[in-house]
């Protein structure tokens, strides 16, 4: 009965103070296992102080590495913000090693270490995938060079003693596991790719561009072929003309451009813009030059450095005073990237829509609430104010509304609906976003019934997002309150809640036929041959008369990780089928996540960039898109003869879905 | 964890997670009874509760017990001194026996109960009831008097607890008048103690058809500071007199079935004298501390002793044997600032390094300033230790004592 031998003897994997800490460390992750949930908090400090004090030890990390899963499971993350892995941001790391308590920091070395095994296959969490586990890791890696290579502050050192050493273990013990060859080559590769899909977010990328910079200046790092991408990317950052070459600052920037002739100022402009579309990345010389155009009156040069197309150029001609001003209201270095967002604003032509040009007025006109600049200065400090900072985010979010992400949170219905709006009806969005920062509310039917987001309670979010764009601070918690509302509204009803929800929340070019492929009360697959024929022909051009998708729809996937095993249902927008330069139908839309680049297993691997795709959108064939599709809109069936779908095809897609997501929901439907 | 029906349903006096947590494990049914405030959160996860005010024991009592009897609830169990009284009165009407109510009530009184112990000749020290700050100086004085303490000696003290209190709280030591003058008025009646030399031990009994099952001694390194089980091999030698002891309490108390909490006193001449005996779980986590050592839980064994439904076999089952299978010594240490003002936490490296560190409850200081303490029993969290050799760990507990968490 005793165990007292166990005690004695010290366990052979380490040490004997090791063995000691293994035990009370298995002890007090045994009490977080047993404990309900709601009485996990008074259990996970001693697993984090236990954590901590086992890292310690020389042989500790493989330890915790073996025992993070565990850890996951018995719930060490219930309750926290790491609750949820598929929507931690990378970006945030950084932030909690420098100012997060020990435990915080514990907490964060676990969960890095939960997502090496989830990245290694040895373990699975609901909500990620290996892939999305993998990139999450590179980033951070790219994120924390500084621990990788030694080069860590003194303050950090400082400030967590002991614990600060053993973070740069950590970071080596997940650099052997993630097994990269040459990681900066990763990083740069990595970096690419997100860039591919034009992020209206760009902070972490120019961290990341930074970081990788200050590494290469050392000079004694060799990485090749790579050499070129990273130099494209820094030089976008830091050095994007001749005028700007060696990163001068802006005080000697403004020097030189005041020596600069006519010639020398055109060839800056194309340099900037060439820099800017090659990569998506706004040096923040770009806005000073732009002031500098505005200042001087030399405006014949915006085109140029805008990087304007015709299209662009006959916007600009027709609307330049609007324009002038938005340069002059919005666009300063500590704005640079909504440059980028201002060409595609141009490009996409939204400004021949008759309100968008008075709307965009009283957007530079506007004068904020006390709550609405209070939110924008906690969340973007004071650098720029509020409202430059809101008029920048404007023009960012609708030049790209692909670009828009939900950050860490839990809000990718809200952050759908931004996008689609701006995509689909720009004023609608402008009206709310007028709405909210100046009355702090939001007004929205829902059958009739009026929902005012400041009469109900909060939904998933428990307040403003930290971390995403200055429109989606002000508008996803009143989105998220009104959708929650919505969604309480339609409780027992015996269905899905967003077949009401979505045509009353998204817009009346929602489709009004409502059709899923699951059935709701026991979450098994219903009627797979109906939905899959319903769905080609609504949407793939063969089978539906050569008619485009009209108005992007809410559509939801069943999202799945790499072995095709479930992960979570998630909200997307289809947004077009075409064929791409293969004659491969596929399916393009727009993905709420931070980054779309995804492999659902099974051969969906879903792609941003060389297969049609434009910029933010995600691609996959048109039966593999099927495949993870479980609700659509549709407009009420015709009745003219729809056309067959090859039965071959049919099986294809039935068989996909079979041997993903709905491997264990097949009940009796078959 | 799924219920069985042929077992008990118990009703929970007071809202704590732990217990709520052990419940939720176990297969009996049960429901919270507790105080409004604490409704929303037991509805968010689905906690099985029942709202009441436990402020005033009076005809209401008998609303609570008749919707406890006609939710189907076999018997309630206290969670806090200040619902004892209230489960008696509920168990009263619910077993249909009367006499819980006044045994209830001979639980919340220190002075009755003592009265009580006396009458039933169980060694209790010198008490008396005191009403303002002249019983007090008169007690004080009449005690040393008894040693024939001449004036200007040092006298003994004498111990001052309230009549209804928990544990340590407004439990007082008084040396001298000018002590006395530091009692708010608003602590009177108080029960008044001669001090006894020696040592304080506690025991948690588990008791059901009158007799003990399951019988721990808690070892009282510093009283207020420090507790471990199982004791130390010298106070475990007491154990066959302790058991005896507890039986004359289960007889003057008239107890059947539940969870006693006695506190005893060895003087140097090796007396032993009854403190007091409280009919509910004790603080200073020593239930966790018998989890830890045992690896049973201490809720749920309380949950088996109140419920009428239980069967021999299942207890048999349920504990361990005392001692010899324990996996080691638990131990706990109440942690104090020592110093004025303070700014952080911070765990002496010594305390952290040693193999017997569990893991602590502290919080960071929310004030610089340190409160005077005025009594005992107000500690500000509490650090845990886990090893074999009950003597390394009371000479740790000690040593603890020296130290400064708070700089």
């Amino acid at each position: 009965m005793s165990d007292n031998e166990n005690l004695r003897a010290p366990l052979s994997s380490g040490s004997g103070q090791q063995a000691v800490l293994e035990e009370k460390l298995e002890y007090a992750c045994s009490r977080l296992e047993k404990a309900q949930p709601f009485n996990k908090v008074r259990f996970q400090h001693p697993v984090l102080d236990l954590g901590r004090r086992l890292m310690n030890q020389e042989n500790g990390i493989p330890v915790l590495y073996a025992m993070a899963p565990r850890m996951d499971k018995a719930g060490l993350f219930t309750g926290t913000d790491w609750s949820n892995p598929g929507t931690l941001l990378p970006g945030l790391v950084t932030q909690t090693f420098e100012h997060g308590d020990r435990d915080t920091v514990m907490l964060e070395c676990v969960s890095e270490l939960r997502l090496l095994a989830i990245a290694g296959g040895v373990y699975s969490s609901p909500g990620i995938s290996a892939e999305h586990a993998r990139h999450f890791l590179t980033q951070v890696l790219a994120l924390n060079l500084e621990y990788l290579f030694g080069t860590r502050t003194e303050t950090v050192r400082e400030r967590l003693g002991p614990l600060g050493e053993k973070v740069e273990e950590l970071f080596q013990f997940i650099l052997t596991h993630i097994g990269f060859e040459n990681i900066l080559e990763n990083l740069i590769e990595e970096i690419w790719r997100i860039l591919a899909q034009r992020p209206v977010q760009v902070q972490n990328v120019k961290t990341m561009v930074t970081r990788i910079a200050v590494m290469l200046s050392r000079g004694d790092i060799e990485i090749g072929e790579y050499r070129l991408g990273a130099d494209r990317l820094t030089s976008a950052l830091f050095s994007p003309t001749q005028g700007c070459y060696n990163d001068p600052g802006i005080a000697a920037y403004q020097d030189r451009l005041d020596a600069m002739d006519f010639a020398a100022l055109q060839q800056e402009a194309g340099g900037f813009a060439r820099s800017m579309h090659d990569t998506g990345l706004v040096s923040d010389y770009h806005a000073v030059f732009l002031r500098m155009l505005m200042a001087r009156e030399q405006f014949q040069l915006i085109p140029d450095a805008l990087g304007l197309s015709s299209t662009g150029l006959d916007v600009l001609r027709c609307y330049q005073d609007l324009v002038h001003a938005l340069i002059r209201e919005a666009i300063y270095p500590q704005t640079a990237q909504a440059v980028y967002g201002l060409a595609m604003l141009l490009e996409r032509g939204i400004l021949h829509i008759p309100a968008i040009a008075p709307a965009l007025w009283r957007q530079i006109g506007l004068n904020l609430s006390v709550l609405t600049e209070s939110t924008l200065i906690q969340i973007f400090g004071e650098a720029v104010s509020p409202k430059i900072k809101l008029l920048a985010g404007v023009i960012s979010l609708l030049g790209q509304p692909l670009g828009i992400a939900q950050g860490n949170n839990p809000t990718c219905q809200a952050a759908r609906a931004l996008s689609l709006w701006s995509y689909n009806a720009p004023d609608y969005l402008l009206y709310f976003i007028h709405q909210v920062s100046k009355y702090d509310s939001l007004l929205m039917h829902f059958e009739g019934r009026p929902i005012l987001s400041t009469d109900v309670p909060a939904g998933l979010l428990q307040s403003a997002p930290i971390d995403a764009d200055p429109v989606s601070a002000l508008l996803v918690p009143h989105l998220d309150r009104i959708y929650n509302e919505m969604s309480r509204l339609c409780i027992g009803r015996g269905e899905d809640p967003h077949r009401w929800i979505n045509p009353e929340f998204h817009g009346w070019w929602t489709g009004r036929d409502f059709v899923i492929v699951v059935d709701v009360a026991t979450g098994n697959l219903k009627a797979a041959d109906t939905f899959i024929t319903r769905f080609y022909n609504s949407y793939h051009p063969f089978y539906n008369g050569n008619q485009p998708v009209i108005h992007p729809q809410p559509v939801g996937v069943a999202v799945t990780d790499s072995n095709a095993n479930f992960v979570g249902w998630h909200a997307i927008t289809l947004i077009r089928v075409a064929l791409d330069q293969k004659n491969v139908m596929r399916v393009y839309f727009y993905n709420p996540n931070n980054d779309s680049g995804q492999n659902w297993g099974n051969g969906a691997v879903v792609s941003t960039q060389g297969h049609g795709e434009r910029f933010g959108e995600a691609s996959l064939p048109f039966p593999e898109f099927v495949s993870r599709l479980y609700i659509f809109h549709d407009d009420p069936l015709d009745n003219s003869d729809p056309a067959e779908i090859p039965e071959a095809e049919m099986q294809r897609v039935k068989e996909m879905m079979q041997h993903s997501w709905a491997s264990d929901r097949m009940g009796d439907a078959g | 964890m799924k219920k069985d029906e042929n077992k008990g349903y118990v009703a929970l006096l007071g809202w704590k997670l732990n217990a709520i947590d052990a419940l939720e494990s176990f297969d009996r049914r049960y429901i919270v009874v507790a105080p409004q405030w604490a409704e929303d959160y037991a509805k968010e996860h689905n906690i099985p509760f029942m709202s009441w005010d436990y402020e005033r024991l009076d005809e209401r009592s008998f609303e609570i017990a008749h919707r406890l009897q006609d939710e189907g609830v076999d018997v309630a169990i206290p969670l806090f001194e200040e619902t004892v009284e209230w489960a008696g009165a509920i168990n009263a009407v619910l077993l249909g026996n009367p006499r819980l109510m006044g045994q209830s009530m001979l639980f919340r009184d220190k002075s009755l109960m003592k009265r009580r112990a006396q009458l039933a000749n169980i060694r209790v020290g010198i008490f008396e009831e005191g009403n303002d700050k002249g019983d007090v100086i008169h007690f004080l004085k009449r005690v040393n008097q008894a040693l024939l303490k001449l004036d200007g000696d040092p006298n003994d003290p004498i111990h001052l607890k309230a009549f209804d209190k928990s544990g340590c709280c407004g439990h007082r030591v008084i040396r001298t008048p000018d002590d006395v003058n530091n009692i708010p008025d608003d602590e009177f009646p108080v029960l008044m103690e001669s001090h006894l030399d020696g040592f304080e031990f506690a025991v948690e009994a588990f008791i059901k058809d009158r007799k003990i099952q399951f019988l721990n001694i808690s070892e009282y390194v510093t009283l207020g500071y420090s507790v471990f089980i199982p004791a130390t091999p010298e106070l475990e030698k007491w154990r066959p007199i302790v058991t005896k002891e507890i039986e004359k309490l289960i007889e003057a108390f008239d107890i059947d079935f539940g969870f006693i909490h006695p506190e005893y006193f060895v003087t140097s001449d090796g007396n032993m004298y009854f403190g007091e005996v409280a009919y509910r779980p004790p603080g200073f986590n020593a239930l966790e501390l018998m989890e830890r050592a045992y690896g049973f839980n201490a809720y749920q064994g309380i949950v088996l002793m109140f419920d009428p439904k239980t069967t021999e076999e299942e207890i048999k089952k349920f504990f361990p044997r005392e001692v010899v299978d324990a996996k080691g010594h638990a131990g706990c240490f109440g942690v104090y600032p020592r110093r004025r003002v303070v700014s952080e936490l911070r765990i002496p490296e010594e305390t952290e390094n040693d193999p017997y560190f569990e893991f602590h409850e502290l919080q960071a200081p929310m004030e610089n300033k340190v409160t005077k303490r005025s009594a005992f029993g107000t500690h500000w969290g509490l650090i845990y230790f886990f090893g074999e050799d009950p003597h390394r760990m009371k000479d740790l507990l000690k040593a603890q004592e020296e130290l400064d968490f708070y700089v």
